[in-house]
């Protein structure tokens, strides 16, 4: 090939890295390889329910293709011996494992989802989480970097409370290190990295104490509802260093990063006091944190919780638990969030999903074991639509309650078989090469 | 020199002055390759921590003379960087960039009396069947090592397995839908950054693939 046609080539190449067709899920580390088009299975780590079915924490693998027979259908479960408040999960940089973490007791269980995607097996129990860190407790985020799993922590093992710190274990499973919180925030929650302008983000929530005491309790407790974190913290990834501190009040949970290369800022919903804000790189290279103002009626916060950026930049979803509904903003742009459509999903909604097209949204229903409603409000599910832009279509639903399976969380996108195709993701420091078989 | 190594090298030379990126407007889509600045300065050598993420051990592969030789060089007060790669990879932000960086970094150090005898860089092909001692020999001969920059393939895929393994370094053949191998390799772009005791200190993928940041940790380890 002469290099003019090898420069035409890669001027295609580029071409291709850019069309949103050829996307796939938005939200996961930058490290990770992509899914290009249609998923095959959703992996939801999922609590269990005492009483119902096995009662055991356990990953539900269920179809997403509509092309298959298992569409919307439980494909299979894995459980894991009793509960640990099952909440957040991540995927190995090379996407053979799924990290899924217990809260309550530290655990963490290493999937295999390579070998037969359609029914992981626990490959690796770690449980020197809280010994090995020095102390943290509460393992959250799994965000894959290369070679490593970073690990957000949301309390301590000395006091239950919210101090804590971020951990790095190697895909092997062995401790790295530990840095803690800065002192003047010492509350962790979730962390997510832009590698273009090496910069880490993270954010606050509370405690052992609280998070798995039973909300209404809480609520009653002004002393123990001083116990949340108010603030995020921007970090030197490279060094690990805290390079500026934000007042965000009110716990800013999920942190998204804009994905387009030239877009210098992120999301976040403070949960209590139910607002939207936005940290946006300055000229001079600093970050600033920006209330952009509230989700749903200011009177009566919803409790917005985790969010999603479509790949494009344009659209951001916002669950809000209380109320059970969606909202979705135009963030065209971002300083001035737009309202352009809200739907209830149900009596409670917590975590939402896209595919990178932005056609696939999914939703799951349950926040903590102690902090769901109850009662008829208790509904547990799974419920699949379709974007078209500008309204969302139901396309499937899975009640957990009903399979006997327990309190759906995170949900983590998969293949059914070793299909590895070019990512074309849009962030350099996003691109990688395929999805290992 | 071969087609594609041809077409290797005119990567490499495209990426080694202007960093490839994409960038789209709402709604359509819309390519551009810009040249921009690093939008970050690195930290500086001595001020953070590398602790080590696991260790390897030395491995023996075949050079660009066809003779085995230890990879890294494993010694007190020395270190390697080593790439994975294979020389059909066409994918301008995978191989080729991370042998742009390596160049960039060969050409640093080689000019850095206090690091051209310490540091070793090292790029294994994980496509033996194809990247044979003679064509790593026409790789190194298009990229022109002013330092100590080694190239190694295997005999077989058996005998390259262990160092994978070992670096944690994925690489599969791609399939096609009905389940045939083609010539193109999974992998997910990895640079490893060895110290003398076989710690591997950092490692490296797209985003913070930078010359800038490997000198600076190398300095960090070498301290």
């Amino acid at each position: 090939m002469n290099p003019i046609r090898f420069l035409l080539r890669l001027s295609l190449f580029c071409l291709l890295s850019v069309n949103p067709a050829l996307a796939d899920e938005t939200c996961q580390s930058p490290y990770l390889p992509k899914i290009t088009g249609q998923e095959d299975f959703i992996y939801v780590w999922t609590l269990g329910v005492e009483g119902l079915g096995d009662g055991s924490d356990k990953l539900v693998t269920v179809g997403a293709n509509p092309a298959h027979s298992d569409y919307g259908k439980v494909v299979s479960s894995v459980s894991v011996v009793g509960r640990h408040e099952a909440h957040h999960a991540g995927f190995t940089d090379d996407r053979r494992y799924l990290w899924a973490g217990g809260l309550d007791d530290n655990v963490i269980y290493v999937f295999d989802v390579a070998t037969d995607p359609a029914k992981p097996k626990v490959v690796r129990t770690i449980r020197d989480f809280a010994t090995s860190s020095g102390g943290v407790a509460g393992p959250h985020t799994f965000y894959a970097l290369p070679g490593r799993m970073l690990i957000t922590g949301l309390s301590n093992t000395k006091d239950g409370g919210g101090r804590t710190g971020i951990v790095e274990y190697s895909n092997d499973g062995k401790f790295v290190r530990t840095n803690w919180m800065p002192d003047k925030a010492p509350y962790g929650y979730d962390a997510r990295v832009n590698a273009d302008l090496n910069r880490m983000l993270t954010s606050s929530f509370t405690g052992h104490k609280n998070y798995m005491r039973s909300l209404p309790d809480l609520m009653k407790d002004p002393a123990a509802m001083k116990n949340f974190g108010n603030t995020m913290v921007l970090w030197d990834f490279h060094a690990r260093k805290p390079l500026q501190t934000f007042d965000v009040p009110g716990a800013p949970l999920e942190i998204r990063w804009a994905l387009q290369p030239r877009n210098h800022y992120a999301f976040t919903a403070a949960a209590l006091t139910g607002k939207l804000w936005g940290v946006f790189r300055k000229d001079d290279g600093t970050f600033e944190a920006v209330d952009l103002g509230p989700v749903g009626d200011p009177a009566s916060p919803p409790l917005p919780v985790d969010i999603s950026l479509s790949a494009d930049d344009r659209f951001l979803f916002v669950d809000s638990f209380m109320d059970g509904k969606v909202r979705v903003y135009d963030v065209s742009n971002p300083r001035k969030p737009r309202q352009v459509h809200e739907r209830q999903i149900g009596k409670q909604v917590n975590m939402v999903s896209q595919s990178w097209d932005g056609k696939r949204v999914y939703f799951t229903s349950s926040l903590l074991a102690n902090w769901d409603k109850t009662g008829a409000d208790d509904e547990q599910f799974l419920k699949a639509f379709a974007w078209n832009g500008t309204t969302l279509t139901p396309a499937f639903a899975i009640d957990f309650t009903k399979e006997k399976l327990g309190r759906p969380h995170i949900m983590d996108l998969g293949l059914a078989r070793p299909q590895v195709a070019r990512s074309r993701t849009m962030r350099s420091s996003a691109r990688v090469d395929a999805a290992s078989p | 020199m071969t087609r594609v190594l041809a077409a290797l090298a005119v990567a490499i030379g495209v990426l080694a002055s202007s960093p490839v990126r994409a960038h789209e407007g709402h709604g359509k889509a819309k390519a551009q390759v810009t040249t921009g600045a690093p939008l970050y300065e690195p930290p500086q050598p001595g001020t953070y921590d590398l602790p080590a993420i696991r260790r390897v051990s030395e491995h023996r592969l075949v050079g660009t003379d066809g003779k085995r030789a230890p990879i890294l060089g494993l010694a007190p007060g020395r270190a390697a960087v080593v790439s994975f790669i294979y020389t059909n990879c066409s994918d301008a932000a995978g191989c080729p960039l991370s042998l742009a960086v390596m160049q960039r970094l060969d050409a640093t150090l080689a000019a850095r009396s206090d690091l051209a005898r310490r540091v070793r860089l090292v790029t294994v092909s994980f496509d033996p069947a194809r990247d044979t001692p003679a064509r790593m020999k026409e790789l190194r001969g298009s990229l022109g090592p002013k330092g100590d920059w080694r190239f190694f393939t295997a005999p077989d895929d058996p005998a390259l397995a262990p160092v994978l393994l070992d670096f944690g370094q994925d690489a599969a053949p791609l399939v096609t839908k009905d389940g045939k191998e083609t010539r193109a390799i999974g992998h997910v772009l990895k640079v490893f950054l060895v110290d003398g005791r076989g710690d591997v200190r950092n490692i490296y993928s797209t985003g913070l693939l930078d010359e800038r940041l490997l000198l600076n940790d190398l300095l960090t380890v070498l301290r």
